[in-house]
């Protein structure tokens, strides 16, 4: 029942025309923790996460889900085998209601649509939108779009969910509510996040372990308190002449 | 007891559009008109082309201009199939001897109609469901073009460009086309609601989200082509068997446009929105018809303004209300109390009650 899952990515690679986005990066994760991707724009953190859900072929590297190698699947097969994710410019399903968006997530892994209602039910409820269940998504405010964008994701029952920038659009009083209900998923939940997110104060106080990008490469791993302080990093965010006046 | 009542009122919508369509026959058929009937009759076969249609287009937000070529498949090939033998060598004396001999009753001949159009979207539609968007109208448009090519010029089969007369007398009668109108629409509707159908509308809304949350979306699209083909196809086989005479022409452009703009002027997402759509759509076109007949009487030369009214209407409806009537609801049992809550809400609002005098 417990088991803890792995989500490996092995050398990782994505070229544009020469252009190195993403460049032999190599990650862990497992279920239980909440590991952060960080680093400048550009950094290539939101081609990472494209690449290993096969939304986006890759040019180098393996993904490997709880000992699947789903390199080669194409992106529906990877979210069947279990790895769930959001997008940064919010995705919803917007003619549907919010009830069938819920559903479609677990509809999607081949979950039958009984079952499916149930789930949705209480997936909303959790997020707090049940008294939306059945407005159309796209009549939603912005923050409660980002919350379906949660939930439907979870509708899967994925190992790992991976979030590009949850928090992004929200104001501070919604990024704390958020921070209040991601910090005791994995436990509650069994599953393993991997979220990317500008929000610096969200992310040390969310993550248990954070993963630095700079120009499509790893420039860091560990924990906040230790990346915070790596001269890379910090050069990363600053430039180099911080590091001078340092 | 309580879980079927449960049942159907979440069902409410089948229901209800059932009831009106089938209340709807039965005074047609009490007024006994033959012109109401024939009216009616030729109005629910469009119908079932149009549920055919909405379940493939509407789902999947994919312009499905070979559709209309299905029902010509579906005409020709059951029309080939329920033919007396004798009759068939005397109307086309070109045809292969092969198609001659073959004489199956008309129900069977209508779903020989249906599997033979599903077979050939199956084996044309597996790439065409990689396009959506204008490439996929684009090669939709191509593939009608082709058939009807086909349809007009392979003599041996179809007559070619002449007429291709069925004789006998009508196997589709006004019953036939009714229940299998309210068949259609049962299939459209639970299709929308199943597993696959939530699938497909997901890919419409938005193909990459359907994508990351499992969804296969080219396979889901082919299935809902491929049943939508056969839908197509018996509305065709039950068209030729009514009309009883037909042509590669009957089942091109101005086919198309008809079940075309009563999708977009109902509204495609919703099965309920292509039912009124079709009603909408016949009535204004039957009412047009007679007001170009009268202009015709006067002198006026009114050639064509029933189409080019429909034409604007449908023109107005995409820039002013691209959802259509119903913008992809359905009508429901609770959407109807739902809003007889907010009219009486608003009223109350409007005028307030009598000022309270109990406290």
């Amino acid at each position: 029942m417990t088991h803890t899952a792995t989500l490996e990515l092995t050398g990782l690679g994505k070229s544009f025309a020469g252009l190195k986005a993403v460049d032999d990066v190599s990650l862990r994760l497992a279920t239980g923790e909440i590991l952060g991707l960080i680093g400048p724009n550009g950094s290539g953190k939101t081609t990472l996460i494209n690449i290993m859900t096969g939304l986006l072929p890759k040019t180098t590297g393996t993904v490997v889900i709880d000992g699947t190698d789903v390199s080669r699947y194409p992106a529906y097969r990877v979210a069947r085998a279990g790895l769930a994710r959001t997008f940064q410019t919010i995705r919803l399903f917007k003619n549907l209601t919010c009830l069938e968006n819920v559903e479609e997530g677990a509809v999607g892994v081949g979950v039958g649509r009984r079952q499916a209602v149930v789930r949705a039910r209480d997936l909303l409820a959790e997020v707090g939108l049940t008294d939306s269940s059945n407005k159309l998504a796209r009549e939603l405010t912005f923050g409660d779009q980002r919350r379906l964008e949660i939930a439907r994701a979870l509708a899967a029952q994925p190992k790992f969910l991976l979030l590009d920038e949850p928090a992004a659009g929200l104001n501070e009083e919604e990024t704390d509510a958020l921070l209040q209900y991601l910090k005791p998923l994995p436990a509650l939940k069994h599953i393993g996040i991997l979220i990317v997110d500008h929000d610096m104060r969200l992310m040390m106080s969310l993550c248990d372990r954070l993963h630095v990008l700079n120009y499509g490469r790893t420039i860091a791993e560990g924990t906040p308190g230790q990346v915070q302080n790596d001269p890379q990093v910090i050069e990363a965010y600053l430039g180099s002449e911080a590091k001078a006046h340092a | 007891m309580k879980r079927f009542t449960d049942w159907l009122l979440r069902r409410s919508t089948v229901w209800l559009l059932l009831a009106i369509f089938l209340i709807g026959s039965f005074v047609i058929w009490w007024l006994n008109i033959p012109l109401i009937e024939d009216m009616f009759t030729v109005g629910a076969i469009t119908l079932i082309m149009v549920m055919g249609f909405q379940m493939f287009m509407g789902n999947s937000g994919i312009l499905s201009w070979s559709f209309v070529g299905y029902v010509g498949i579906g005409a020709f090939v059951s029309a080939i199939c329920s033919m007396q033998p004798q009759l068939k060598s005397m109307q086309i004396p070109v045809m292969y001897d092969v198609l001659v001999k073959i004489h199956m009753p008309f129900p069977v001949a209508l779903v020989v109609g249906a599997v033979v159009a599903a077979l050939i979207a199956a084996v044309i539609a597996w790439p065409l469901m990689r396009l959506s968007d204008a490439v996929g109208a684009i090669t939709q448009f191509a593939l009608l073009i082709v058939i009807n090519v086909l349809l007009a010029q392979w003599q041996e089969v179809t007559n070619g460009p002449r007429t291709f007369t069925l004789g006998g007398t009508r196997l589709t009668t006004f019953w036939v086309a009714v229940l299998v109108a309210a068949a259609s629409i049962v299939v459209a509707y639970f299709f929308k609601e199943s597993s696959w159908g939530l699938r497909l509308r997901a890919s419409r809304d938005d193909r990459y989200a359907a994508t990351a949350t499992g969804v296969n979306v080219i396979a889901m699209r082919y299935v809902a082509y491929v049943i939508s083909a056969a839908i197509g196809a018996i509305a065709g086989g039950l068209y030729s068997h009514y009309i009883l005479s037909i042509t590669a022409a009957s089942f091109y452009m101005s086919q198309l446009f008809q079940i075309m703009s009563m999708v977009v002027i109902g509204g495609s997402m919703s099965v309920s929105g292509a039912f009124f759509g079709t009603v909408l759509v016949t009535l204004a076109d039957q009412g047009l018809r007679q007001f170009e007949f009268f202009l015709t009487q006067q002198g006026a030369n009114a050639y064509g303004i029933t189409e080019i009214v429909l034409a604007i209407l449908m023109i107005l409806f995409l820039i002013l209300r691209p959802g259509g009537i119903a913008g992809g609801r359905e009508l429901s049992l609770a959407g109807l109390a739902g809003r007889g809550r907010k009219r009486k809400q608003k009223r109350e609002q409007e005028e307030p009650l009598e000022p309270d005098t109990t406290d």
